[in-house]
């Protein structure tokens, strides 16, 4: 009944696994123990054509827990070789028991080492980097914390943080309160602290008629001169219909941003302001559409805070993480920059080089072959720091790489997307110009660990240090 | 924060053939949410365009108008205000203040906006306050030859109106503001 004579698989395998002579027909490539074990090798890297995110990815972790190896070992040969065959493999909770229980004691450690790092006096960065460029665990406040600190919003000395945090707060406040106001409360504030005479005859019962005053050209709610409080203000109502057209849409699955209770509409109340606030605060760029969606984790990660104060000032901090997160790539929103070594349009062209370094035969593809353009798909993995292409888990895990990177966010950020390129190369090889298209505006669902590993295995591209001062 | 634009007596075509232009250049649309008119436009591209600067009009009918399907009167409710708009042909003596305010009582109302007379009035009793906003173009009215143009714009904020009155005076325009808090016992009817 088996293939193959060789083939020598241990009693257990064959106990566990039963349907396994099943499959003799189109056992294709199988055969001995050895060629098993080779078939999971070479699956690991190519794994990103299985959209399973599950347990065939931590290797690494098997080490650590010694007397299970074999087992679990085996047992994810086999699951892999029947996958290969197209069988959902038997037995896969027992399996993935295994890999979970695997998983979490990893998770634990790593949460151990994050908080004793944050623990310190005095934090060591670079270490945080290390460890949160392998994922951040979920639960409790360690993602925000850490986001806060890497993002430079905490100071790495401990004794600072209250001071920072309630003055970076403080300033927030103020900030809004001179800029958000509406006119007519600004006057009515103006007024109430004069506390003139013509406001108290007002007051008085007698008959007659109401009192003039002569005002400025600037001062009343048609005036058309740029100076004036009312016309920036109505300049500025267009843009706020637009965030709130935009936030309307962000996230529609979650509860935490959408629907119409108190809890969706607080926070897209907050996230309002934030957006706002930084219109008003950068004019050349004002508001553009997507800001929303790279502002939603951060404001997410911050709200969701298991300590109440910060929960709370969740606002404030996310603007000051908003604005230092992008510091760098704000230049990508300028239309009028678009042409410049700081826009967009530069910036991915850095994206096709790194592609060029580093798959040739790809890159010449995509340019040449099918024609697929990196304006076409990356410029809304640039600017949005792919909040677009992937849902908010994953999202959090891939700024958790970015964020903590050596080599600075914008840097990752285009290795992540070269990453994405190579990931799919062989369905981008055998495709043309409008598959090619269609795939990468609507990337699908991978393994983002072995994303973000290829990512970091990148070679850089060296050509453009050289024009760089 | 309630922008509501207080303007009437256009008579356009028969005594003016358009609003000033300074005053065209200032009226634009999505700065105002509500247009009280007090009457005599007359004819209907004036009440079209008073719609393309604000979709919630407010009209009653002044003598002149060619839509007679205007009311004589109205009242509505902007935030903690009541306003009335009556076009005061019809109040005898013509701009009489005490008959305005009679008016203004059998209305219930904080604030009547009134016209006819062409010409700008604020005045507080303890009924509660008259405005006429005057005649936008300066059209000629029945006493005097010599008008000019103005309208009001009331911002309403809570319990306090700011009104803003602008005048074009010898082909300047002059803003001038008036504010008032409605007070607790006024608002006992």
């Amino acid at each position: 009944m088996l293939k193959g004579k060789k083939l020598k698989l241990p009693d257990r395998l064959g106990s566990l696994v039963a349907g396994f002579e099943d499959k003799d027909e189109d056992s294709g490539g199988s055969g001995s123990v050895c060629e098993l074990g080779e078939e999971l090798e070479i699956l690991q890297p190519t794994g990103f054509r299985s959209d399973r995110e599950s347990e065939t990815d931590d290797d690494h972790d098997h080490n650590e827990v010694q007397e299970e190896e074999p087992m679990v070992k085996r047992k994810m040969k086999a699951d892999a070789e029947l996958e290969h065959n197209g069988r959902q493999p038997r037995h896969e909770k027992d399996g993935s028991s295994h890999i979970s229980v695997i998983k979490t004691i990893e998770a634990d450690e790593k949460r151990s080492d994050i908080e004793y790092e944050i623990s310190q006096k005095e934090i060591n960065l670079e270490k945080l980097q290390r460890i949160a460029s392998t994922g951040i665990p979920e639960g409790g406040n360690l993602r925000a914390t850490v986001w806060k600190l890497i993002l430079g919003y905490l100071p790495p000395s401990r004794d600072l943080w209250e001071k920072e945090l309630s003055e970076n707060r403080k300033k927030y406040a103020k900030l809004k309160e001179e800029l958000l106001l509406t006119p007519s409360e600004l006057a009515r504030m103006k007024e109430e602290a004069f506390q003139s005479n013509e406001h108290n005859n007002a007051h008085s019962d007698t008959a007659g008629p109401l009192i003039r005053h002569e005002i400025s050209h600037e001062d009343h709610p048609l005036s058309l001169g740029k100076a004036s409080v009312w016309h920036q203000y109505f300049e500025h109502t267009e843009i706020a219909e637009q965030i709130d057209r935009d936030l309307q849409r962000t996230h529609p699955e979650m509860k935490f941003f959408s629907g119409e209770s108190s809890f969706g509409r607080k926070h897209r109340e907050s996230m309002r302001n934030v957006l706002l606030l930084f219109s008003k605060l950068n004019p050349a760029i004002r508001y553009v559409q997507g800001m929303n969606e790279v502002l939603a984790p951060l404001y997410y990660v911050f709200s969701t805070d298991t300590d109440e104060k910060n929960a709370s000032n969740a606002e404030a901090d996310s603007f000051s993480c908003f604005v230092l997160l992008l510091s760098d790539s704000v230049d990508h929103f300028c239309q009028q920059l678009d042409n410049s070594s700081v826009g967009i349009l530069s910036t991915l062209s850095r994206l096709s080089d790194l592609l060029k370094a580093n798959d040739e035969e790809l890159w010449r593809h995509l340019e040449f072959t099918s024609k697929v353009k990196p304006q076409y798909y990356g410029f809304r993995w640039i600017t949005l720091l792919l909040t677009q292409e992937f849902n908010l888990q994953s999202i959090l895990r891939i700024w958790d790489s970015l964020i903590s990177s050596p080599f600075g966010i914008q840097e990752m950020l285009l290795r992540v997307c070269c990453a994405m390129l190579l990931c799919v190369k062989s369905r981008l090889l055998s495709g043309d110009f409008a598959a090619n298209l269609k795939l990468l505006q609507h990337y699908p669902e991978i393994n983002i660990e072995h994303l973000l590993q290829v990512a970091q295995d990148l070679t850089p591209d060296t050509s453009y240090y050289r024009m760089s001062s | 924060m309630v922008l509501v634009l207080a303007i009437g007596d256009l008579h356009i075509p028969h005594r003016a053939p358009d609003l000033p232009p300074k005053f065209k250049s200032m009226l634009v649309p999505g700065k105002i949410q509500h247009i009280i008119c007090t009457g005599n436009l007359c004819i209907k591209e004036v009440h079209d365009y008073f719609k393309t600067l604000c979709p919630d009009l407010h009209i009653t009918r002044g003598e002149y108008d060619e839509d007679s399907h205007y009311p004589e009167n109205k009242t509505l409710t902007i935030g903690q205000f009541k306003l009335g708009i009556c076009h005061g042909h019809q109040v005898i003596p013509w701009g009489d203040l005490d008959s305005l305010a009679m008016v203004q009582r059998q209305l219930d109302v904080d604030i009547l906006v009134t016209g006819h007379t062409h010409q700008f009035k604020a005045y507080k009793h303890e009924g509660g306050v008259v405005i006429n906003p005057g005649s936008a173009t300066g059209a000629f009215s029945s006493f005097t030859y010599d008008v000019n143009p103005s309208f009001v714009l009331m911002d309403i904020d809570g319990l306090r109106v700011v009104v803003y009155v602008y005048e074009l005076i010898d082909g300047e325009v002059k803003v001038d503001k008036i504010d008032f808090k409605k007070t607790a016992t006024a608002s006992a009817h």
